[in-house]
């Protein structure tokens, strides 16, 4: 709004045009302020961060005592004992275990079904980022030979109409079960025995026993995509032509003693309001026994904040457990980071001598855990890649998290395990009574925050300052660039026609006010270039046999190639060394254009997914904010340009998402063994999981980058 | 010099051609990707009144015999039912669904461009004429004017709004023939062909009727010129000299120009008016022989005109009245349906009288104010006025905040999905996420309308300053 404002200085201007002039003709000091108090927020969010409460009053955690009791340790107990024996046992298939599960579950009197999935390569697939979860046409990738079996069984609640469910899900590899794994069919095994005897129950359980053997993500996936996509008969037939049915049911049936309830159709039990998925790790901890919450889905999403409040609430103060969420350990240590922590406890201090009411300090040592907390939760959300097998659900709405709970010793101790599983149990009961409380979807709390410690949350509307203050020089800078270009003498516009008046390029002849169209149609060719870019993976993966390094390499070449095609086609004036003499004004308008569209870029990120967005904002701000013609510095001689250029030159080479993949990685594991397949390998793993990120990363990284090149070099050539 | 020009004038013609050829087949490719696409269930694209898949479920509830209208389903005209439902039905094996329907949009769109060529080369026509008129000697120094048609046209095709509203099976494309016919029509003084436009138009969807206003003017002054003030100036200027007490005759010889048309011509209006209440009363009849069995006339227009006015199907789309009425308590709504509707209506007189002499102009601005404040707008109206705005653009050249329109146009359309996504897919976002974006989206028309109008103002003044320091300077 600000930016044509300077254009007509008023004899009077309204406050508020007044104070746009001022900004837009301040606007490298307003741009230098708002950069650095962006940055400083970002550092300043573990102290912004609020204490979790629970917002739904419908859940009243731990209202209830635990009916979870040493007889249900005891059944637990019984599977894990059955489930290793059977382990010892050298039986080929896998399927031993899936009945032995189901004739526990039968044994409790559950409606139990087989899933029978196929796994399927996640394929990227560029058009598929913004729909609903893809339905069933992309069925071509399954390979017949492996497939694998969901056990699932449901309880029906007494209260319950069925058209609710919690889910529990017990991800588990069938041809070797870990003695984690066991403990984990153990707990839910328990908690499901549980809840087939209690009367409170409102709406029904699903267990669900995933078959982990292709991926744990897969396999629920798998079930959901079925649960949500019901196949009718012609799809069927169809999946039928594709593989022929192999008789695994059968071969289930004959061997199962008790089949009075297996069901061949696939079960349903409504919409699910939570999804808990339930891991046990043992003998990893020094202190006590924890509880490691992942949240993180596809996207950057997060479930509710009230299910993890719950689940931590319930940890620490029912069960006592140490809750813990993903750290950057990298970061702990990190001496800078301690040095800040230090400086804002201190300033603290002197906050709370001065007013005892301010209480903003918080110690070093939490700050750094929270900074370092806020790091990794910022990574997984920018990465886009879900942190578990939860993150099959958030792509359904279905808010769920994974509770890996660890033991403090291994539990060869019997007694301990005993007490461990009741723990667990509890917990899980616990999180399942509460759900059950529920009267609607989860909704009252956030759905947008960072997480800083279990505990302890930064909301959307505090992170989001520290972003509007990162991009908030962008626009007021291409608002400051767009005037200059029009003021930089006027009779000039006139006679600006003549070097372009090819037939093909018309639009260059329109008056000064149109004059943006030129830059704005070489932005738009840059940003189309990276569209094509970030496109071409999909056809290069169809290519077989590929090693990751030859599809880079492959991939390089093709995008080389398309932009000189492409500027071909759209007949722009798209050329590095053109002979007539770079002008002033048409490169502040590129920049302005440049400007604008990485604004307009960045704000759709941060809807999106706002982590990408901010270390996007990061990287790319000051490389807008600082390109300038390489030539004009070069000429001046000044220690001070020099430094702009060298800024420029290391910004731009950071900028490119290759380049500055490499850095990271080498600063981060070592310069050594790096390859470039290794970009290919973690744009696959990215853009397997149809991440934003990915194309966000492509097509904004690439483009702003280029443009930024096209600026530099189009002066300096 | 000559054939040198010509050549240039050829190249640009094929120019023209090929970016029109590459137009239609980006469209057909386009077509051919509607699964992935899925752009006919996008709220911005289809309209309870525009959607193609709630005509065809018309149609295929008029095969069961039973009333179109039934259900609230299809809200349109049943003309477009018996023309375009036999083609929802038929597949070819194959291909796409709705593979006919595609292609009677994409023609449809090709007309509409080239009816908005034509009528730009009218509308160019009749400046460079009123330039020479003036003797504009600054003007006249300026190299060459633009082919506003062309681009027009270009602007029109090449549109996304466009595209997408065309491949994304809304009927839009249809609508936008008759208003741009009924335009085409009244520049070309072809009463015939207005009314006919003018007449479906409105039948279509209702707010067309509000270009009655433009269509009179063109009919009676013809096409857009300066300000009958300027040419009267510039007689004055040219006989300044003679003594003050022949202005009459000098006004007299003004009035016997004929290439200066400054009087209201009755006759092409009254022509007009007979051929509307003609072709009024035709496709009433028609519409009455095929609503007959379902409860007539009346019925039709509850559930056509009816449906559009009180706003009944609250589902989001890009415009702001859905978000306000599903807020708004019910025994207010009829007084702020009256107030929004009245809205349109209270701009139209003042902008008719300062905008009288560029009746296309006015057209636009109409079109661009119903579109922002019509009950169930779509992306398909935007494009209409947008397509418009591009045969002004000798005109506009000067016009503030394009950058900033341009801006806010790419980020809005492109915001608007998400904010949907975040909305309805994820359940992260909620409801107010959306209607910021439509805000957003009514922002920027409020704001393209005041600057389009008051740049064509600042035109009109920019060509009187000379006349007036002439003058000055003789006096």
């Amino acid at each position: 709004m600000a930016e044509s404002e300077a254009e007509v200085p008023k004899a009077k201007p309204r406050p508020i045009v007044r104070l746009g002039i001022f900004l837009i003709s301040h606007s490298c000091l307003f741009s230098v302020i708002c950069c650095t108090a962006g940055v400083l927020t970002l550092l300043l969010l573990p102290v912004l961060a609020k204490n979790t409460y629970i917002s739904e009053n419908a859940l009243m955690p731990g209202s209830a005592n635990p009916m979870f009791s040493s007889q249900e340790v005891s059944e637990a107990n019984r599977l894990v004992k059955s489930l290793t024996s059977l382990d010892s046992k050298p039986v080929g298939s896998g399927i031993e275990s899936q009945r032995l599960i189901a004739e526990y579950m039968s044994d409790l009197g559950a409606e139990i079904s087989y899933h029978k999935f196929y796994p399927r390569s996640n394929q990227f697939h560029p058009l598929h980022f913004f729909s609903y979860p893809d339905s069933g046409s992309t069925r071509e990738n399954v390979s017949c030979i492996s497939h694998g079996l969901n056990t699932v069984g449901i309880i029906r609640a007494p209260r319950g109409d069925g058209k609710e469910a919690i889910v529990l899900v017990t991800p588990y590899n069938s041809l070797k079960v870990g003695p984690g794994e066991a403990l984990s069919l153990g707990i839910a095994y328990s908690v499901f025995s549980l809840l087939t005897q209690v009367t409170w129950l409102a709406k029904d359980i699903i267990w669900l026993v995933a078959d982990s053997r292709y991926g744990e993500y897969a396999a629920v996936n798998a079930w959901l995509r079925d649960y949500h996509m019901p196949v009718f008969s012609g799809l069927s037939a169809l999946k039928a032509e594709i593989c022929p049915v192999s008789n695994v049911h059968n071969e289930l049936k004959e061997n199962s003693v008790t089949e009075r309830k297996i069901n061949d159709g696939f079960r349903r039990a409504g919409t699910m309001a939570t999804a808990l998925v339930i891991k046990v790790t043992d003998g990893s901890e020094h202190f006590e026994d924890s509880l490691s919450i992942y949240a993180e889905a596809s996207n950057g999403q997060m479930p509710n904040l009230d299910l993890i409040n719950i689940v931590n609430y319930l940890a620490v103060h029912r069960q006592g457990l140490r809750v813990k969420v993903e750290k950057m350990r990298s970061l702990i240590n990190c001496k800078w980071l301690k040095i800040l922590g230090e400086i804002l406890q201190s300033l603290g201090h002197v906050a709370k001598s001065l007013n005892p009411q301010w209480k903003f300090g918080i110690p070093a040592k939490d700050y750094v855990e929270g900074a370092a907390t806020l790091a990794s939760s910022l990574y997984y959300q920018a990465l886009g890649v879900p942190t578990g097998p939860h993150g099959a659900f958030r792509d359904y709405e279905i808010d769920a998290i994974t509770m890996e709970i660890s033991s403090r010793v291994a539990l060869n101790n019997k007694a301990r395990k005993n007490d461990f599983l009741l723990r667990g149990g509890r917990l899980i009961e616990g999180v399942i009574r509460t759900v059950n409380n529920l009267l609607e979807k989860f909704h009252q709390s956030f759905f947008l925050y960072l997480l800083t410690s279990p505990s302890k949350f930064v909301s959307v509307g505090v992170y989001m300052i520290a972003f509007a203050l990162l991009v908030a020089s962008l626009p007021v800078v291409a608002a400051s660039l767009y005037a200059d270009a029009h003021k930089v003498d006027p009779s000039f516009g006139i006679d600006k026609s003549t070097p372009q008046a090819s037939a093909t390029d018309e639009l260059s002849i329109t008056p000064r006010s149109c004059k943006w169209l030129n830059a704005a149609k070489k932005v738009f060719l840059v940003h189309l270039w990276g569209a094509v870019v970030s496109f071409l993976p999909y056809f290069i993966c169809q290519i077989p046999s590929c090693t990751p390094t030859t599809s880079f390499v492959v991939w390089v070449l093709l995008s080389s190639f398309s932009l000189p095609i492409l500027s071909l086609i759209l007949g722009s004036s798209f050329s590095y060394g053109r002979p007539s003499q770079p002008q002033k004004r048409d490169w502040t308008l590129l920049k302005s254009v440049t400007i604008s569209a990485a604004f307009i870029g960045l704000c759709l990120m941060s809807v999106i997914n706002f982590a990408t967005a901010e270390i996007g904002a990061l990287l790319m701000v000051p490389m807008c904010l600082m390109a300038q013609p390489l030539k004009l510095d070069i000429r001046s001689r000044k220690l001070r340009k020099f430094l702009r250029v060298a800024c420029n030159l290391a910004l731009g080479f950071l900028g490119f998402p290759p380049a500055g993949f490499f850095v990271l990685k080498g600063a981060f594991e070592g310069f050594g063994g790096i390859t470039v397949g290794d970009f290919w390998s973690w744009l696959e793993s990215i853009w397997s999981w149809s991440s934003a990120t990915y194309l966000y990363i492509d097509e904004m990284g690439f483009s702003v980058d280029v443009t930024e090149r096209d600026d530099i070099r189009v002066q300096s050539g | 010099m000559e054939p040198k020009e010509q050549s240039k004038e050829k190249k640009e013609k094929l120019w023209f051609w090929n970016w029109v050829i590459a137009s239609v087949i980006f469209r057909l490719v386009l077509i051919y990707f509607p699964k992935n696409l899925n752009l006919a269930s996008r709220p911005e694209v289809s309209t309870p009144l525009t959607s193609l898949r709630r005509l065809a479920e018309g149609y295929w509830l008029k095969q069961l015999s039973m009333s179109p209208y039934a259900g609230s389903m299809y809200h349109g005209s049943p003309l477009l039912l018996s023309l375009l439902g036999p083609l929802t039905v038929k597949r070819i094996e194959g291909q796409p669904d709705h593979l006919l329907c595609s292609l009677v949009f994409v023609i449809a769109d090709i007309v509409n461009a080239m009816l908005i060529r034509a009528t730009g080369q009218n509308l160019q026509m009749e400046y460079t004429r009123s330039l020479k008129l003036l003797d504009h000697v600054k003007l006249s120094e300026k190299p060459e004017i633009i082919p506003s048609g062309d681009i027009a046209a270009l602007v029109y095709l090449w549109n996304p709004f466009t595209i997408v509203a065309c491949v994304g099976l809304s009927t839009s494309p249809i609508e936008n023939l008759a208003i741009i016919l009924s335009l085409y029509g009244a520049c070309k003084r072809q009463a015939p062909l207005a009314a006919f436009g003018w007449v479906i138009a409105t039948h279509l969807s209702l707010y067309p009727a509000i270009l009655i206003i433009p269509m009179i003017l063109l009919l009676g002054y013809g096409t857009d010129t300066p300000p009958r003030k300027l040419f009267l100036q510039r007689r004055n200027v040219e006989v300044g000299d003679n003594p003050p007490n022949d202005r009459c005759c000098e006004r007299e010889e003004v009035v016997h120009r004929s290439e200066v048309p400054h009087v209201f011509s009755w006759r092409p209006v009254i022509h007009f008016f007979c051929w509307t209440s003609l072709w009024s009363v035709y496709v009433l009849v028609l519409c009455g022989i095929s609503v007959k069995q379902y409860g007539g006339l009346w019925e039709l227009f509850k559930r056509t005109y009816g449906f559009m006015l009180t706003v009944q199907d609250l589902s989001p789309n890009i415009g702001v009245l859905w978000y306000f009425f599903a807020e708004v308590f019910d025994f207010f709504r009829n007084f702020f349906l009256i107030v929004f509707h009245g809205n349109i209506l209270f701009m139209m007189l003042p902008l008719a009288i300062r905008l009288k002499h560029r009746p296309c102009f006015l057209a636009f601005v109409y079109i661009a104010i119903s579109s922002m404040l019509k009950s169930y707008p779509s992306v398909g109206d935007s494009a209409l006025y947008l397509g418009l705005l591009g045969l002004f653009v000798n005109e506009l050249a000067d016009m503030q905040f394009s950058f900033f329109l341009f801006c806010g146009y790419v980020g809005v359309s492109l915001l608007s999905p998400v904010m949907h996504n975040l909305w309805i897919w994820r359940g992260t976002g909620n409801a107010n996420f959306y209607f910021a974006t439509a805000m957003a989206y009514a922002c920027l028309q409020i704001i393209l309308v005041v600057e389009s109008v008051s740049a064509m103002l600042n035109h009109d003044r920019k060509l009187r300053k000379p006349l007036t320091e002439l003058q000055d300077g003789k006096n």
